[in-house]
C-alpha cells in the first residue's frame, strides 16, 4: 500500500555546480569558473497539489526542474518522484512524469493530432489506449476543432493547448512545467493557467516554476521560495504568507538576505 | 515500436512537403534539364548512313544492324583485311572497322571483337552503339575499342575527374537540406529535449533520424547521380550513350560508393547539428564542413598516384574510387573495402551523436 502522506516528489539536498565558458564569463561579468546553481536543495510535494517554486532569475528553477525530470544529473543528493530515484531509475521516472517548457515549440509541419499519436509513441502508450486518451483529452480541452490543421497555422494560444495536452499523453501521475506562461500574452497565459486548474481536478499533482507572484497566488497550495540556489522558505501558501501578500512576503526575505532594510 | 515511430516521422515529414520532395530531386532534374536543353542546339539525334568494313566474320554483325536501324540510322557492312580496312577508318573513309577473331562464331571461349574508330561524330555515334550491343552479348569475348584519336580518353577522363566532384557536391547539398533542419531544427525548438525526457532509448533516436534521412537524401543522390550520368557525355560533345559505355559492374559499385557515402555525410551532419545551438549555427559549421569535401575532392584529381591507404579516408575513398571506375578501371575488392569503411565510420558516428544526446553539456550547456 502506497502511503497517501508519503511526498509525490521529494527532492534531497540537491546540489548541481556548471562549468562556466568564457562567453558566459563575459556575458555575466564574472571571473569565476564555475557557478552552483543549485546549492543543497531540499523540498517535498504532495499528492495532488500543485507546487510552485518561486524564484528570481537565475535562482536555479530550471536547474532543479531539469534534475528532476533526468535530463540533467545532480553532483550530490538525490530527487525521488513517486518513490523512484532519478539517479538509480531515470527511466521509471520519465514514464511517471510530463515535462513542459515554455520554450518548446512544436514543429509547424505536423498536426496535433500527428504529435499526440508520435509522443504517445514515445511513451510507449499502447494504441488503443491512446486513441482513448486522444479522444477524451481532445474533446476535454477543446482541441478537437482543430487536430487536423497543421501546427503553424495555429493560433498561440492553441498552439500551448497543443504542447500542454502532450505533455500528459502518457497520463503521468506528476507534471512538471518549467515557467509556463512565460512569453506569453494574457489570453494563451489563461489558456494555461485553466489547464492547471483542470489538470488539479483531474487528480494530478504539478509542479511548476515561475517568477511571477500572482501564479503562485491563483493556483498553488504550497510554495518554495529559491534564491541563489538554496531553498530559503517553504510551505503552505497560506502559512507562508502569514497574512501579507506574497510580494510583500518575498520582498523582506529578499532584502533580509542582503542585509537591507525594506 | 519507438524507433518505428521516430522514422516515421521523419518520413512523414518529408513525403508530405512536396517542397523538400522537391528541392531533394530539384538538383538532378536541373542537371537533366540543362542537358536537354544543349543537346537540342547541338542536334545530337541525327541519322547516319554508316559504311562499316568487316575484318573477320560473325553474325554479331547482323544484331548490330538491327539496333542500328531501330535507332534509324543504316549501316553497310563491307568485309575487308584488317590493315587496309585501319587505314580507311583512320582516313574517315569509313565509319568504323570490326574486327572479329578467327573461327569466332564457332568458338566456345576466348574470342576478341575490336572496334577501330575516329573522332567523327558519325564514327563516334557508331562506336558508342556497336560497343553497347557487342558488350551486352560479351559473355564470352572480349570487346575492345580503338581510336584513331584521343578525344573519347579525353572525355572519359575528364568524366573520370569531374564526375564525382559533381556527385560528392550535389549530394553532400542534399543531405545538408535533408539533416540540417531535422536535427538543428529539433534541438532549436526544444522538441529534442521533450524527447529526451521520455524512456526513448538515446541510440534509438540518433538511428531514427540517420536511417530515414539518409534514405530521403539518398533519392537525392541517385537523382544527382541520374541527371549527371544523363548529361556529361552530352555536355562535352561525345555522345557516350546512356550508359556511357561502362559495363554493370561499373555502375553498381559507383553506386554502392555514393549510397554508403550518404549516410556518412549525413551522420557527420547530424552531428555537427547536435553539437550546434540552433539551425543558422549548425549550417554555419556544414558549409565549413561542405568545403573541406569539396577541396578534397578537387585535390584527389591532381593526385592520381594514391596509395590504397585512400581506402580507410572518408570522401577521399568515394571520389578516388568513383573516378577510378569511371576512368575504365574496376578495382572491386578496393571500392567494397571503401563502402565498408564508410559504413563503419557511420556506425562509430551514431554512436557517437547517442553520446552527445547523453551529454548534458552538449544538450543544455550555455
Ligand atoms: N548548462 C549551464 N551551464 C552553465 N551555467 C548554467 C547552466 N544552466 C544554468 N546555469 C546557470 O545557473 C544559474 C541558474 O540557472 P537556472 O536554473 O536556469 O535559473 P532560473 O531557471 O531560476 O532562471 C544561472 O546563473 C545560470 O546562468
Ligand atoms: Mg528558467
Amino acid at each position: 500500500m502506497e502511503d497517501i502522506f508519503e511526498p509525490i516528489v521529494k527532492a534531497e539536498n540537491l546540489k548541481k555546480t556548471f562549468a562556466l565558458s568564457r562567453k558566459q564569463q563575459r556575458v555575466e561579468k564574472t571571473q569565476l569558473t564555475h557557478k552552483v546553481a543549485v546549492n543543497g536543495l531540499s523540498f517535498s510535494a504532495y499528492r495532488g497539489e500543485i507546487y510552485g517554486l518561486l524564484g528570481p532569475n537565475g535562482a536555479g528553477k530550471t536547474t532543479t526542474l531539469r534534475i528532476l525530470s533526468t535530463l540533467i544529473r545532480p553532483d550530490e543528493g538525490d530527487a525521488y518522484l513517486m518513490g523512484h530515484s532519478v539517479r538509480k531509475e531515470p527511466q521509471k521516472v520519465r514514464d511517471c512524469i510530463g515535462f513542459l517548457t515554455s520554450e518548446l515549440k512544436l514543429e509547424g509541419f505536423f498536426t496535433p493530432d500527428y504529435l499526440f499519436d508520435f509522443f504517445g509513441a514515445m511513451h510507449g502508450v499502447e494504441k488503443e489506449v491512446l486513441a482513448e486518451r486522444k479522444r477524451e483529452l481532445f474533446s476535454r480541452f477543446g482541441i478537437d476543432a482543430f487536430s487536423q490543421v497543421r501546427v503553424r497555422d495555429l493560433s498561440t494560444g492553441m498552439k500551448q493547448k497543443v504542447s500542454l495536452v502532450i505533455s500528459i499523453v502518457h497520463d503521468p501521475d506528476v507534471v512538471i512545467f518549467d515557467e509556463p506562461t512565460n512569453g506569453l500574452d494574457v489570453l494563451t497565459a489563461k489558456v494555461v493557467t485553466d489547464f492547471l486548474v483542470e489538470l488539479k481536478r483531474m487528480g494530478k499533482s504539478i509542479l511548476l516554476s515561475t517568477h511571477i507572484f500572482s501564479l503562485v497566488e491563483k493556483l498553488c497550495d504550497r510554495v518554495g521560495i529559491i534564491i541563489d540556489g538554496k531553498m530559503i522558505e517553504d510551505g503552505p501558501l497560506a502559512d507562508l504568507c502569514g497574512g501579507k501578500s506574497l510580494e510583500d512576503k518575498f520582498f523582506e526575505i529578499y532584502y533580509g538576505l542582503r542585509g537591507e532594510v525594506v | 515500436m519507438k524507433l518505428v515511430a521516430l522514422i516515421k516521422k521523419e518520413f512523414h515529414r518529408f513525403f508530405h512537403d512536396p517542397r523538400l520532395v522537391f528541392t531533394i530531386i530539384l538538383p538532378g532534374l536541373l542537371i537533366f534539364l540543362i542537358y536537354n536543353v544543349i543537346g537540342s542546339f547541338v542536334g545530337t539525334t541525327e541519322k547516319y548512313q554508316y559504311k562499316v568494313y568487316v575484318a573477320g566474320e560473325s553474325s554479331l554483325t547482323e544484331v548490330v544492324k538491327a539496333t542500328v536501324e531501330a535507332s534509324g540510322s543504316t549501316v553497310e557492312f563491307v568485309p575487308i583485311g584488317e590493315e587496309e580496312g585501319k587505314a580507311a577508318v583512320k582516313d574517315e573513309k569509313a565509319s568504323a572497322l570490326l574486327v572479329f577473331s578467327g573461327n569466332f562464331d564457332a568458338a566456345a571461349e576466348g574470342g576478341s571483337v575490336e572496334i577501330w574508330y575516329n573522332g567523327s561524330a558519325e564514327s563516334s555515334a557508331f562506336y558508342n552503339l556497336a560497343s553497347a550491343v557487342l558488350r551486352e552479348s560479351a559473355m564470352r569475348f572480349s570487346v575492345t575499342g580503338h581510336s584513331f584519336v584521343t578525344g573519347q580518353d579525353l572525355a572519359k577522363s575528364f568524366i573520370a575527374n569531374l564526375l564525382p566532384f559533381l556527385v560528392v557536391t550535389f549530394v553532400f547539398s542534399a543531405c545538408m537540406s535533408v539533416t540540417l533542419e531535422s536535427v538543428a531544427g529539433e534541438k532549436e525548438r526544444g522538441t529534442l529535449s521533450t524527447i529526451l525526457a521520455t524512456s526513448v532509448k538515446r541510440s534509438h533516436i540518433a538511428l531514427g533520424k540517420i536511417i530515414p534521412l539518409s534514405c530521403i537524401a539518398a533519392i537525392g543522390a541517385a537523382s544527382s547521380f541520374l541527371g549527371v550520368v544523363f548529361s556529361l557525355p552530352k555536355l562535352i560533345g561525345a555522345d557516350l550513350g546512356a550508359l556511357g559505355g561502362y559495363g554493370f559492374g561499373s555502375y553498381a559499385l559507383l553506386l554502392l560508393l555514393i549510397m554508403s557515402y550518404v549516410p556518412l555525410i549525413v551522420s557527420v551532419i547530424a552531428s555537427v547539428s547536435t553539437l550546434s545551438r540552433s539551425v543558422k549555427e549548425a549550417s554555419g559549421y556544414t558549409s565549413v564542413v561542405m568545403i573541406l569535401v569539396m577541396l578534397i575532392s578537387i585535390l584527389s584529381m591532381f593526385l592520381t598516384q594514391l596509395g590504397d591507404w585512400v581506402i580507410a579516408v572518408p570522401v577521399l575513398n568515394a571520389v578516388v574510387y568513383m573516378g577510378k571506375i569511371l576512368g575504365g578501371e574496376l578495382l572491386v575488392w578496393q571500392s567494397l573495402l571503401a563502402v565498408g569503411a564508410n559504413l563503419l565510420y557511420t556506425a562509430l558516428l551514431v554512436w557517437l551523436i547517442a553520446k552527445m544526446l547523453s551529454s548534458e553539456r552538449i544538450m543544455f550547456g550555455k
